[in-house]
């Protein structure tokens, strides 16, 4: 187990320094004259040399790159060109917000796709496993948003139900206590998930449904209810278990349309912004930090299964 | 105690309505077991199914009366219906890896019927989980009650199942093929086990099987389905003395036996069983029935008999039925054993690292095929038999060149076709064929059948597009079918057709070496003999040289010229077919023969010293000395230490044995090779 952590964490490692290299250089093919992002078009060219002069960023790219992962073992993410100051401060301002928004939207989504999938694979071919997979379908096919602004246009404009915009507070837990706030936001987050998450689980459950041991607990004289909690159940979530591992930095990403159609302060509309504003170092550091959650999320997501399913065993 | 009347089931999909079960009768008293005989979609499982009151969605049941201790089942409220499942009837499936969930322990599956009919308390259940788990035969079962089924082995799983089936002690158990997964050795204990606990509890059990042999030794009555409709019904031994039914008749007479003359060939019933779907006035075996008359087909006959024995027949068989001989088999070809063999197998080992991470050293490997060799002459054909696990496999894929071995050779007339790469192989690839078990999955689903039969030739660049049809015309027509079927698609066949596809696409390429591996073993009986028969005879009229893989013993007799036997990675006894099933030299082999369900309810019971015991060790760590000492009621300490050669008992049988059950012939002059035969002694020098 220890060994297995160890090779895992080991062969993370590589991943990310492979990302930060393809980043780093695609980053500077773009812009390879900070100086004239910083300064603006306006700035000579002298000055503009003298800027990347001073800031080193007129040296060979393998020197700024060994400069920048330096910077990254001291916990550095660089400084952001824009906003004159440190990556590292922005990200830890924003990323509450971003984590509590990303985290309500996924467990919402699957307390509700868990059993809806479960209940289409039960009911299969029904009316409800019908609409159910139709509705998934046209959500899936509607960009996020689409769906979000249909969400203001119903449920903010014609029933003043919710506020339009989210929460501007810039306390993670102000935001997670004022559900109105955020409901909009959690509601486009949870539909857009939820339409992959139980298209998945209906699959897995009519997988399991099919199993013999189904069959052998309800011989036992098991209730369906007691068939369908003790027997199914854990069986059935484990491939959505991988798929939520695969999705986490997904939820990043999906939060960048959200965030900014509620005008929402996380790291997405963080992202968006410096995206407009060339504001290399936030994007360099934004999009390491989605390649290290996607190896976190994979190798979270292992070791979750490994757990709920004895026959997966860590050593491979 | 059970009371089945007029019983009819249908299953309606979309706008087909099949009919599973229709006008069934059965009776079962308290203490007896009644054994359900019948092919695939006969209706005997969902005759089980039924009575459980579990029968798959979208059937009902139409018609009839199921009364269980005086108390009607059919139209039963569900949760009372559910009391009674698990509590005072029970079921055991065929075991199958998922059978037992997964991801619970076998502690807490075992103890589920209690805790569900509140029988007892978590703890006490548990303790009584324990009990029964000893009670099957595991063994300490304190340890097994926290693992998980994958830790089990597939004998051990179903010891679970039989015990969770029973905890509850039910009144009634319904056993649905509970060792059809299983090998020979295991079979013979669990259907003991189950015989034994039935008396023991004194409950009724019924044994639903497709197995003759399975009834004949372990029912009190026997009941034979046949499309939906129980035909025969009757005590054990008049059914099989005084078979009245054409089809219980048929059914049992294209059973290979180990007593079969393998110089005709095997009866077997034309045709296959009807589409469920299909209503028809008369008898539903009459179009496969050589004595159907035009009464058979217009009128139902109807269940009629005495003492008990009843059948649905116009026709009934006489009571010594004329002994069909059956049809000559082409002479067998002459096999030449002075030239060099046309296969040759020398020392072959096939050693696999078990997946995952470990320093080296000490990572460990599965010992699939340890040191094999044989050689098989032109026309000859080498029965490879054995349980699951013994490797056989393994070595069957690495004979056609599918796999590298580890070490050793294949040779096919003299050159080497293992480890070669694909390049060097050539054109001798084409020469060696492999005909698979599952014909369903070995056949792509998206080609037609034309296209598979011509992709062979295609691929080796063989005549235009039009031959090849040609070709394949011919290739049908050899294995029975015509041409119409050419351009449908695998899935509209039945599985004796799929599988003659598969025998026909094997010799496409008219190869020298046919390898089959378990050709058989997925068909019905009925279906089982056409293909075998079919088989024999394309082998004597090609002079085709093959391996015949298999763990049932009767096929294996049929098909082979010689016999391999094999246990564990490693030929245990080698020979001439007839001199290894009359007189076995290994323990191992008279343990095997003596497991085998014989189809006659008066044959001896098991020997307690040629039993074979336990379980099969893993092929990680081999046993020391001779492998099979493990299970070995004759093992010694000199069996854990020296490891036994192949040594001659007679004229062309080698044992692997330090106590053969036969004399060992006299030593040979050249005492460098003892027992070897010429084509070894070649290899080893």
């Amino acid at each position: 187990m220890i060994s297995y952590l160890l090779r895992r964490i080991l062969v993370s490692l590589l991943v990310l320094i492979g990302i930060s290299i393809v980043i780093f250089v695609m980053l500077h093919l773009i812009s390879d004259s900070p100086g004239r992002v910083v300064l603006g078009p306006q700035a000579s060219a002298a000055a503009v040399e003298a800027f990347n002069r001073e800031n080193g960023y007129d040296r060979p790219l393998f020197v700024q790159y060994a400069d920048y992962v330096v910077q990254l073992l001291h916990g550095d993410l660089g400084r952001s060109y824009k906003l004159n100051e440190e990556v590292t401060v922005l990200f830890a301002q924003n990323a509450g917000r971003s984590a509590v928004l990303s985290l309500s939207g996924l467990v919402l989504a699957l307390l509700i796709a868990i059993p809806l999938g479960i209940l289409q694979a039960v009911r299969r071919n029904s009316v409800v496993d019908r609409a159910a997979t139709g509705v998934a379908y046209l959500l899936y096919a509607t960009p996020s948003f689409l769906v979000a602004l249909l969400l203001i246009a119903l449920l903010s404009q014609l029933v003043p139900l919710f506020p339009a915009e989210a929460s501007q507070s810039t306390s993670p837990w102000v935001v997670f206590t004022d559900p109105r706030a955020m409901a909009l936001p959690l509601i486009t987050l949870a539909l857009t998930n939820v339409v992959v998450f139980s298209q998945y689980q209906r699959s897995a459950a009519l997988e399991q449904l099919g199993m013999d041991y189904i069959k052998v607990a309800r011989a036992k004289g098991a209730p369906e209810r007691i068939v369908l909690l003790r027997h199914l159940l854990r069986n059935a979530c484990i491939p959505l278990i991988t798929l939520v591992g695969v999705m986490i930095p997904t939820l990043l990403a999906g939060n960048l349309i959200v965030e900014s159609v509620f005008n929402y302060p996380g790291l997405g509309l963080l992202f968006l912004n410096s995206l407009h504003r060339e504001d290399y170092p936030v994007l360099l550091a934004y999009t390491l930090i989605g390649g290290a959650l996607t190896v976190l999320g994979n190798l979270l997501a292992d070791l979750v299964v490994a757990r709920a399913d004895r026959r997966i065993e860590l050593s491979r | 105690m059970l009371t089945i009347r007029d019983l009819s089931v249908q299953i309606r999909t979309g706008d087909r309505i099949v009919r599973p079960i229709s006008g069934v009768d059965l009776d079962l008293a308290r203490g007896e077991t009644l054994g359900i005989v019948g092919e695939t979609g006969s209706g005997k499982s969902m005759t089980g199914l039924a009575i459980m009151g579990m029968l798959p969605a979208g059937s009902e049941i139409t018609n009839g009366s199921i009364r269980f201790d005086g108390e009607e089942l059919v139209g039963r409220d569900p949760r009372a219906y559910r009391s009674l499942r698990g509590r005072r009837i029970s079921m055991v499936f065929q075991d199958s890896l998922t059978a037992l969930n997964p991801t619970r322990r076998i502690g807490d599956q075992v103890a589920e019927p209690l805790l569900l009919h509140g029988l007892a308390h978590r703890a006490e259940a548990l303790r009584r989980a324990e009990e029964m788990l000893a009670l099957v035969g595991i063994p300490r079962p304190s340890e097994r009650m926290r693992d998980y089924p994958h830790q089990l082995s597939g004998g051990m799983r179903q010891r679970v199942m039989i015990a969770m089936a029973l905890i509850a002690e039910p009144d009634l158990l319904i056993a649905d093929e509970p060792t059809t997964a299983l090998d020979v050795t295991i079979q013979a204990e669990i259907l003991e086990l189950l015989g034994r606990l039935k008396e023991q509890l004194g409950m009724a059990m019924i044994l639903v099987t497709h197995d003759m042999g399975v009834v004949a030794r372990h029912a009190d009555r026997v009941g034979v389905m046949y499309a939906g409709r129980l035909v025969e019904t009757g005590p054990t031994r008049a059914l099989f003395r005084r078979t009245r039914h054409r089809y219980t008749r048929a059914l049992l007479d294209s059973i290979p036996s180990l007593e079969q003359d393998r110089g005709v060939e095997l009866f077997s019933i034309p045709g296959s069983p009807p589409d469920p779907a299909e209503t028809v006035p008369g008898c539903r075996f009459a179009p496969r029935c050589a004595a159907a008359t035009d009464r058979c087909r217009a009128e139902r006959p109807p269940l009629e008999g005495e003492g008990g024995h009843v059948f649905a027949c116009w026709n009934p068989v006489a009571d010594a039925p004329p002994v069909l001989p059956g049809r000559a088999l082409p002479a067998a070809p002459v096999v030449e054993t002075s030239s060099e063999p046309r296969l040759e197998v020398v020392d072959l080992v096939q050693e696999h690292p078990v997946s995952g991470w470990a320093p080296k050293g000490r990572r460990r490997t599965v010992k699939a095929v340890s040191g094999v060799s044989f050689t098989v002459q032109a026309g000859e054909t080498l029965g490879l038999v054995g349980e699951s696990g013994c490797g056989k496999s393994s070595l069957g894929r690495m004979l056609v060149a599918m796999d590298r071995p580890t070490a050793g050779e294949v040779r096919l007339e003299g050159a080497k076709v293992s480890g070669v790469g694909r390049r060097g192989l050539g054109a001798r690839r084409a020469r060696l064929q492999m005909m698979f078990q599952d014909s369903g999955a070995a056949l792509d689903p998206k080609m037609t059948i034309g296209t598979i039969l011509r992709e062979p030739l295609a691929i080796q660049g063989i005549g235009t597009t039009a031959e090849r049809t040609e070709r394949a015309i011919a290739l049908l027509d050899g294995v029975g079918l015509g041409p119409s079927i050419l351009e449908r698609y695998p899935h509209e066949l039945s599985g004796g057709q799929r599988q003659r596809i598969g025998l026909a696409r094997a010799l496409a390429l008219d190869p020298d070496v046919l390898v089959a591996d378990e050709p058989v073993s997925a068909l019905d009986v009925s279906i089982r003999s056409q293909v075998l028969n079919l088989m024999r005879t394309q082998q004597r009229e090609r002079g085709l040289s093959s391996v015949v893989i298999s763990h049932d013993l009767s096929v294996i007799r049929y098909l082979s010229d010689r016999v391999g036997v094999m246990y564990l990675g490693k030929i245990v006894e080698v020979g001439a077919t007839d001199e290894v099933y009359e007189r076995p030299a290994h323990p191992y082999t008279a343990g095997l023969l003596a497991a085998v369900p014989i189809a006659d309810p008066d044959a001896p019971p098991l020997d307690a010293a040629e039993r074979v015991r336990g379980e099969l060790p893993s092929p990680l760590d081999p046993p020391s000395g001779c492998r099979f000492r493990t299970r070995c009621p004759l093992a010694t300490e000199l069996c854990a230490t020296v490891e036994p050669a192949l040594e001659a008992v007679g004229d062309a049988h080698d044992v692997a044995c330090h106590f053969p059950l036969q004399p060992k012939a006299q030593a040979p002059a050249d005492a460098s090779a003892p027992g070897a035969r010429p084509g070894e002694t070649e290899a080893a020098a």
